[in-house]
């Protein structure tokens, strides 16, 4: 009887989907402008997210929020401009409760821009400045709600570890038990989502190579704040890169590296005598892999990470998941990930060796349907265990709607 | 023997399909809307960009004789190719049962798919040298949008008619469709989703009509 009143009800919103469909279509077109004999493209597109999420307390990942079940709407703006054939802009802004999920007011963002000069047709140079994603692995490529087959990040983009970017520890207990009496945004993961950090890259393709270097204001790990160059400038640049190896359209591969400094300014007076932000950086070390075939896509990533710690020293980390894509159907299609992040060991300074932060494991397992090619309900379950430290679980559920146009 | 002779072309005649038997032609012009597309690709997410920018697809109209016709034994295969992440042609008219290739020149993958009620399918990801080249079968009339799942900008149609006597005009609204059975017929034009204009016609043997869609 459920199945069926469920069934009846993906009905009649297919029903109601076609019918608004033709109007996205109309309003797509709408939003499609071109000048100067079409030298000039402007295309204004966006989506509508509607999300809901329910999970224990504390809240998994970088979700903020007191309460246990979180209403999360969002509304994303695309701009992308095509001038002549070499030169590109694009814009990217969001009316949300904030870059992560929380319980917050309103806030309305301008989270990427950027200028993008291609002088040569096939791609072997490109020039981009402004504000964007980071080139360093696979994932920033499907991170918005569209194209996520999850509703949230791999567990390296978003599991908060014991590093904090505001002040430095003062000793080695400091560091691995602090954690427990200050507010989980006060620390870090190894890289903040997407990494919208303001600064240039160059990148273009050679044969089967593709190559990507950046330079940024801020560190992979860097919260959103610090990504804005009113917030933080090059002072002390981060530098990313990315080599990829594409042996034909079903594999690709990439090495990525990133170093640089991840305390904020305001942490500075915190640092020991005589040290300065720049003597405390973050290294990655990434290798990515995707594949896909016919109806299959299967990603990986996997990150060694080191931060240099004052008054602690070496705080390493090892991050991977394994994440696959399945459409079953035109409009259904499953997807599962498999995470994992382990922590290595530090003395705490009385002759134990602890880990920095909890090992955790996570598995997503998410379902999408397509009404239309502009409608789409996701629905996601996980469940997160620490294999070590206070062994906590976590389950969390979570359902997202979605329109775009 | 002459008797004969024409005794038996009035025993076969009513068996040979109407088509071999038309005759009558019909041309003339179709408004075709002023507006074009000139698609904007999305590259926000992708490290390595070609320079370059899409083809823009004028606006092109189908121009088909509406009735019901013979069953043909056999329909030939036709393709819409990926190029330059554009679907070539952009507007594609089949008849009903027609099977339709859609074969890749681009270095990248596509993902076509379409949702019509015409017509629902995935082709998935397949590299530009798998053989066979993938295909579906349009059985139903009706109007079936193309996309990529990659490539948001790209859009093409292939419109399913029910008819053997369908031609597209040129960019300028002309066309001309000859061969055409004797008759009282509705002649149809279709101009986008949302615009199909008819005009009833009454075809002769050996005349040409002027029918004109304002």
């Amino acid at each position: 009887m459920k199945l069926h009143a469920f069934s009846l009800c993906l009905f009649a919103c297919t029903a109601c989907a076609f019918e608004i469909d033709d109007f996205l279509d109309q309003l797509d077109t709408a939003l499609t402008i071109s000048a100067f004999q079409d030298n000039l493209r402007a295309r204004l597109s966006g989506t509508l997210d509607l999300e809901i999420y329910h999970f224990e307390q504390p809240a998994p990942g970088l979700i903020d929020s007191k309460i246990d079940t979180l209403f999360n709407p969002r509304l994303t703006l695309f701009l992308d401009t095509q001038i002549g054939s070499q030169i590109y802009f694009f814009a990217h802004s969001q009316l949300d409760r904030g870059f992560d999920p929380s319980d917050h007011g309103a806030q309305v963002r301008l989270d990427e821009y950027a200028l993008r000069i291609t002088p040569w047709e096939d791609g072997r140079f490109t020039f981009q400045a402004g504000k964007f994603a980071t080139v360093v692995g696979n994932w920033v490529q499907r991170h918005l709600s569209w194209d996520n087959p999850f509703i949230n990040a791999p567990l390296v983009y978003e599991n908060v570890t014991a590093i904090r970017d505001k002040y430095a520890p003062y000793s080695p207990a400091d560091f691995i038990y602090g954690p427990y009496y200050a507010q989980k945004y006060a620390f870090n993961p190894v890289i903040w989502g997407p990494s919208y950090a303001n600064g240039f890259s160059i990148s273009g393709k050679l044969g089967q190579f593709d190559y990507a270097i950046e330079m940024k204001n801020a560190s992979l790990s860097s919260r959103p704040e610090s990504w804005l160059i009113t917030e933080n400038g090059f002072e002390n640049p981060t530098f990313s890169s990315r080599v990829g190896f594409r042996p034909n359209e079903a594999w690709n591969f990439g090495f990525s590296a990133s170093e640089g400094p991840y305390f904020r300014r305001e942490a500075e007076p915190t640092l020991p005598p005589g040290r300065n932000i720049d003597d405390y950086r973050e290294f990655v070390l990434g290798q990515d892999a995707s594949f896909a075939w016919h109806h299959l896509q299967v990603w990986a990533e996997f990150y060694e990470a080191r931060f240099q710690v004052p008054n602690v020293g070496d705080a390493d980390t090892f991050a991977y998941y394994i994440e696959a894509k399945y459409k079953f159907t035109p409009q259904v299609f499953g997807a599962v990930r498999w995470n994992q992040q382990l922590f290595g060991t530090i003395n705490d300074g009385f002759g134990h060796n602890d880990q920095w932060s909890p090992n955790l494991g996570r598995i997503d397992i998410a379902a999408t349907y397509r009404f239309t090619p502009h409608v789409q309900l996701k629905l996601q379950y996980d469940y997160q265990h620490e294999t070590t430290g206070e062994g906590e679980d976590n389950h969390l559920v979570a359902a997202q709607f979605t329109i775009r146009f | 023997m002459r008797w004969r002779g024409l005794l038996w072309c009035s025993a076969i005649l009513p068996l040979l399909p109407v088509a071999l038997l038309a005759s009558a032609t019909v041309e003339g012009r179709v408004e075709l809307p002023k507006s074009h597309s000139a698609p904007v690709q999305a590259k926000r997410y992708q490290i390595v960009t070609k320079g370059g920018v899409l083809s823009t697809q004028p606006p092109l109209a189908v121009v088909y004789l509406d009735g019901t016709f013979p069953e043909p034994d056999s329909l030939p295969t036709k393709q819409v190719t990926q190029k330059d992440l554009t679907f070539i042609p952009a507007l594609l008219p089949v008849r009903v049962g027609t099977k339709v290739e859609f074969p890749s020149l681009d270095d990248t993958y596509h993902n076509i798919f379409s949702y019509s009620p015409a017509k629902r399918f995935d082709l998935g990801r397949y590299r530009p040298d798998e053989r066979p080249v993938p295909s579906q079968v349009f059985d139903k009339p009706g109007l079936v949008t193309l996309r990529c799942d990659i490539h948001e900008h790209m859009r093409g149609l292939i419109l399913v008619l029910n008819t053997a006597y369908f031609v597209m005009t040129d960019t300028a609204g002309h066309f001309r469709l000859s061969g055409l059975p004797t008759g009282h017929y509705t002649l149809k034009a279709w101009i986008d989703s949302k615009t199909t204009r008819e005009q009833p016609v009454d075809l002769k043997n050996g005349q040409t009509l002027h029918v004109d869609f304002p």
